[in-house]
């Protein structure tokens, strides 16, 4: 009897132990014939975004990393955006997180470089050379407290694609304030062509619009606007502020230049809408290049100029932003491989660099690869080194706050009865609540 | 049974509760310490990453409360629950008494009922997407053919449908497995019930009412608080298909929760409603046992 | 049984009343309402990726060109080794630590008993996105490294809940004389286990393979917060990497060939094991 019970309690105890151990050994081995056995360090590195034909950061970037490092293995996965974001918080809060990864300028989105920096998961990147190197606006888009933290890829434009051909039939020149804008939508839609589609569907969109306004109606009084936001100074009630954005931005919709069912169309299926030829505009972002250049069903000549939400005889300003940024994990076993290997990258001398700049074709105004850069940014390059731009709102504010202005602002233009008043008072409620204030 | 088994069982002797320690390890590592840890989290200001927090008390649960966000979220969790629980019992029950009549090719319509809920939730969200595509989407090309103009069909983009739409792929991928249930249970009735029932003169449909429905009472029981269950926990179609939108109107209890938690980066706040959602799941489930089990035994 | 058997002979002899023409008529357009949709992802699939035509006119093209494309981009014979393996093993842990934990539950009756069935029973309600950041905290107390078996933990703790319930309300029906038989016969406790009751537990486990191999199989969460590497993700993983987003819109009809070739593996194995599919999920439910 005793016996029996003696064995029984040591199988069930094993079998417990066996099966919670047995997931760890098991792999311990596995990793170690992939990696280690050779001698070879795996560093892992994620990715934001959807892989594309000849991906570049999947599909070549490894190759090249691999060819200058000869020890290392580059394992590499790319994700769309939310799993990237609920991946890269379990993995953080697993301590598994991969050495390399994706992260967003300022306060940009769930993987902002403050808000990582700040709880001291990333690796210090100031000294490395090729940062030394980047222009004063591209390290202070990746800097906390004094240290930058990411690699800069480039820049990320928002702006408005439209279709030249339809401008061209309808003796319609760029316009260059809000009111030659409306006239030219006016037009357009009096000559039975929908003037802008946009997939509010997916409601970020409604960032694209209204940012632009806002580098027009509120930066350029205000530059500090955010800051005094944080401060208390500034309130997104504030008269003359968003109130007036939104207000612009709404007209569109109102005036029916923007799509009637743009609520029901995702921004995949506003981009097919423009490129096939259903509308003359849509606002979208640099980021938005090949989708909106891929073959429709019609053929027309693409164009891509700043919203003019100028007042006459005021400057026009580009929304230009930083694009995200390359950051090392500061758990990471491999930190200095890692970074040998972005010194590498963005040195600007190494095949990874030529690599990187032929295939990404990075939208950058430094550096080599600014020689290259295709000539339908190559106006708001100028717009930026001129200092006629400002970046993407959202940046400066704690993430989460553009969310509730994209509800809320969706539920404005699906008529829910929510006005402008509404949408600036629950920014503010929604800011107060997210900075802890 | 109940009583008079106070003896100790020599057949059953206590120890045997060691065969449970393997799943209790597993339960009780991955998944009570962890719902314990995040009603302690639900009380501080935690982001997720960064461990510096502070404890904030109750100020989340007053947040959610005075913003409206529970209220919301609650609201569309019970109507698509509702609409679930509704559509794909009735549906499955109707289908499932259809096919208990004898007919031919009975296996071919029970396969295709049953063939949706084979597919991951991620490729029918996928392929619901594209059936509700306002402009070339299935139902829409249908409608054009009847002369309605495109870009009109648009459930998603309403605020008024956008909840029923998702509801309904739940119902579609749902139905099948409810409805093979239901067959089961039917298929247990007493066939000699309703021919005595059939020879005292009752109609088809006092038949249903009065014998078969009270007979698979225990199946009623089972498939409506399966469905509950699942309804409550709604999240798929929300996170896959409109990302809570338009609006809010689709953001049901699990998507506010993950959109809290990993959008807005507040693993407090987070929290805070997890603890107010599992408390509103389990009274939900608790009380709909009670009342069906006292329905059973009326019946 | 006799009753099946009365069954099935009248199942033969049905005539054709109007009532019952009616019944077919409603039955037939109903099936193709439900099928429609996974005619339509079909079609598409079997289109070439470039082929943008109206989805409606239904298999105008089969070329195969989608499904290559979609195939390599996957890596899918490793996906799907990945998830077979993952879901097999699952399967198999979950089915024994839940027949464990089910047998004292139901043969020992004690408060205890009650107890640790509602304690296991709670755990149905609970969803998982809830609470993954503290589970993720707790893999990093424990050093668990992300590993293609990881999720494995995650997989066999969600299916406790379900699996423990039903095999206790089956656990119910197996009578105990046959244990006290057994016993008198010396047979020990875990002999009588392994060899007595679990034979009998057959139904019960086909059941849970199934509903339970169909969530692992389907999920694609747990992979996604517990594998680091593309080479060990499973089919689900493989089939977000053709989720558009603003710089790459989803080809509608490579997306639907990676659709039919994640779902399909489950449809041979339906079409193979139908019976005990069906089966398996009526008893389940029925029983527990």
């Amino acid at each position: 009897m005793k016996r029996k019970r003696l064995a029984a309690v040591l199988l069930t105890g094993m079998l417990s132990m066996g099966l919670l151990a047995g997931c760890g050994t098991e792999s311990t081995d596995k990793g170690g014939d992939e990696g280690e056995s050779s001698g070879k360090k795996t560093i892992t590195m994620m990715f934001q975004g959807v892989t594309a034909e000849n991906d570049f950061e999947t599909t070549v970037l490894p190759g090249l990393i691999e060819e200058q490092f000869p020890d290392v293995t580059v394992e590499i996965t790319k994700l769309p955006d939310e799993q990237y974001y609920t991946a890269l918080k379990t993995k953080l809060a697993s301590g598994e997180c991969p050495d390399i990864i994706k992260v967003q300028p300022r306060h940009a989105g769930a993987n902002a470089v403050v808000s990582l920096a700040e709880a001291g998961y990333l690796e210090p990147l100031t000294d490395l050379e090729f940062i030394q190197e980047e222009p004063d606006s591209a390290k202070e888009d990746m800097t906390y407290d004094g240290e930058v933290y990411a690699a800069s890829t480039g820049l990320s434009i928002l702006g408005t694609w439209y279709n030249k051909d339809m401008f061209e039939e309808n003796n319609l020149e760029i316009p260059t304030n809000w009111d030659e804008f409306l006239n030219c939508c006016k037009v357009l839609k009096d000559a039975g062509i929908q003037p802008i589609v946009m997939g509010d569907k997916d409601m970020f969109v409604t960032q694209f619009g209204l940012y632009q306004i806002a580098a027009n109606q509120l930066y350029p009084e205000n530059p500090d606007y955010d800051e005094q936001l944080a401060s208390g100074d500034a309130s997104f009630t504030d008269e003359g502020t968003w109130d007036t954005i939104l207000d612009m931005y709404n007209t569109l919709y109102e005036e029916g230049y923007v799509d009637e069912s743009s609520l029901g169309l995702g921004q995949q299926q506003a981009q097919q809408k423009f490129i096939d030829g259903e509308a003359a505009m849509t606002f979208d972002g640099s980021f938005s290049h090949a989708a909106v250049c891929a073959d429709g069903s019609a053929e027309f000549e693409r164009g891509f100029f700043p919203l003019p939400a100028n007042d006459e005889g005021e400057d026009t300003y580009a929304c230009i932003a930083g694009a995200s940024g390359i950051a090392v994990y500061s758990g990471s076993e491999n930190k200095d491989i890692c970074k040998e290997i972005l010194q590498s990258w963005f040195g600007g001398e190494s095949d990874i660099y030529s690599g990187w700049a032929d295939n990404d074709k990075p939208i950058i105004s430094w550096g080599p690869a600014s020689e290259n850069i295709d000539p339908l940014f190559q106006l708001f390059a100028d717009m930026y080194n001129e200092g006629k731009s400002y970046y993407f709102c959202n940046q400066g504010w704690p993430s989460g706050t553009e969310n509730e202005m994209e509800a809320k602002f969706s539920e404005l233009i699906g008529g829910q009865g929510t006005t402008v008043k509404d949408i600036t008072e629950s920014m503010q409620l929604k800011y107060e609540d997210l900075s802890g204030n | 049974m109940k009583r008079g088994k106070k003896k100790k069982s020599l057949v059953f002797p206590g120890r045997m509760y060691w065969f449970m320690i393997p799943a209790l390890a597993f339960f009780i590592t991955f998944w009570i310490i962890p719902v314990f840890q995040l009603f302690y989290y639900s009380m501080t200001n935690f982001n997720g990453i960064n461990y510096n927090y502070d404890f904030v008390g109750m100020k989340n649960y007053l947040t959610l409360f005075k913003e409206g966000t529970l209220i919301n979220a609650t609201k569309n969790t019970l109507i698509y629950t509702v609409i679930m629980v509704a559509a794909s019992n009735i549906l499955g029950l109707a289908l499932a008494m259809a096919l208990n009549v004898k007919i031919r090719g009975k296996a071919f319509f029970r396969t295709v009922s049953f063939i949706p809920a084979l597919f991951s939730a991620i490729v029918v969200g996928f392929i619901w997407s594209y059936v509700y595509m306002p402009n070339g989407g299935m139902i829409s090309s249908i409608l054009e053919l009847f002369g309605v103009q495109e870009g009109t069909f648009n459930v998603l983009g309403n605020y008024k449908t956008a909840l029923y739409a998702i509801a309904l792929v739940e119902v579609w991928k749902g139905f099948g497995t409810t409805m093979l249930i239901y067959l089961a249970g039917l298929q247990t009735v007493d066939e000699s019930l309703i021919e005595a029932g059939r020879i005292d003169g009752c109609s088809e449909w006092q038949l249903i009412r009065k014998i078969k429905l009270p007979l698979i009472s225990a199946t009623i029981t089972i498939n409506v608080i399966l469905s509950i269950i699942s309804g409550l926990k709604a999240f798929d179609y929300s996170f896959i298909m409109t990302n809570g939108g338009p609006g809010k109107s689709t953001n049901t209890l699990m998507f506010t929760i993950y959109k809290i938690a990993f959008n807005d980066q507040m693993m407090g706040k987070a929290s805070a409603l997890s603890v107010v959602a599992f408390i509103v799941i389990i009274l939900i489930t608790v009380c709909m046992l009670i009342f069906m089990n006292k329905r059973e035994v009326e019946l | 049984m006799k009753k099946r058997k009365a069954y099935k002979e009248k199942e033969a002899t049905a005539k054709l009343t109007p009532g019952i023409i009616l019944l077919y008529i409603i039955l037939i357009l109903f099936s193709l309402l439900i099928i429609s949709p996974l005619l339509i992802v079909l079609s598409s699939a079997l289109r070439e990726p470039g082929n943008m035509e109206s989805p409606l006119l239904l298999f105008r093209q089969f070329s195969l060109e989608s499904f290559k494309s979609a195939f390599t981009q996957m890596n899918y014979p490793a996906q799907l080794m990945n998830s077979i393996l993952i879901t097999v093993l699952s399967v198999v842990i979950i089915i024994l630590l839940a027949t464990m934990a089910a047998y004292p539950i139901t043969r020992i009756k004690r408060k205890a008993s009650r107890f640790f069935y509602f304690f296991f029973i709670a755990g149905l309600v609970i969803p998982s996105q809830m609470v993954i950041v503290p589970i993720a905290q707790m893999f990093r107390n424990l050093s668990i490294p992300n590993t293609r078996f990881t999720p494995m933990i995650m997989f066999v703790t969600c299916s406790l809940p379900f699996s423990v319930f039903l095999f206790s309300g089956f656990m119910k029906g197996v009578p105990e004389e046959i244990e006290e038989s057994a016993y008198l016969d010396g047979c020990g406790l875990i002999k009588r286990f392994f060899l007595v009751v679990f034979p009998l537990l057959k139904p019960a486990t086909v059941s849970v393979a199934i509903t339970q191999g169909m969530w692992i199989w389907n999920d694609y969460f747990f992979p996604m917060v517990f594998v680091s590497k593309s080479s060990q993700y499973t089919l689900p993983m493989g089939m977000i990497q053709f989720l558009g987003d603003k710089e790459n819109p989803a080809q509608w009809n490579t997306l639907f060939a990676a659709c039919v070739l994640c779902a399909i593996p489950l449809i041979v194995v339906f079409a193979v094991m139908q019976k005990q599919f069906i089966n398996g999920i009526a008893a389940g439910a029925v029983k527990g």
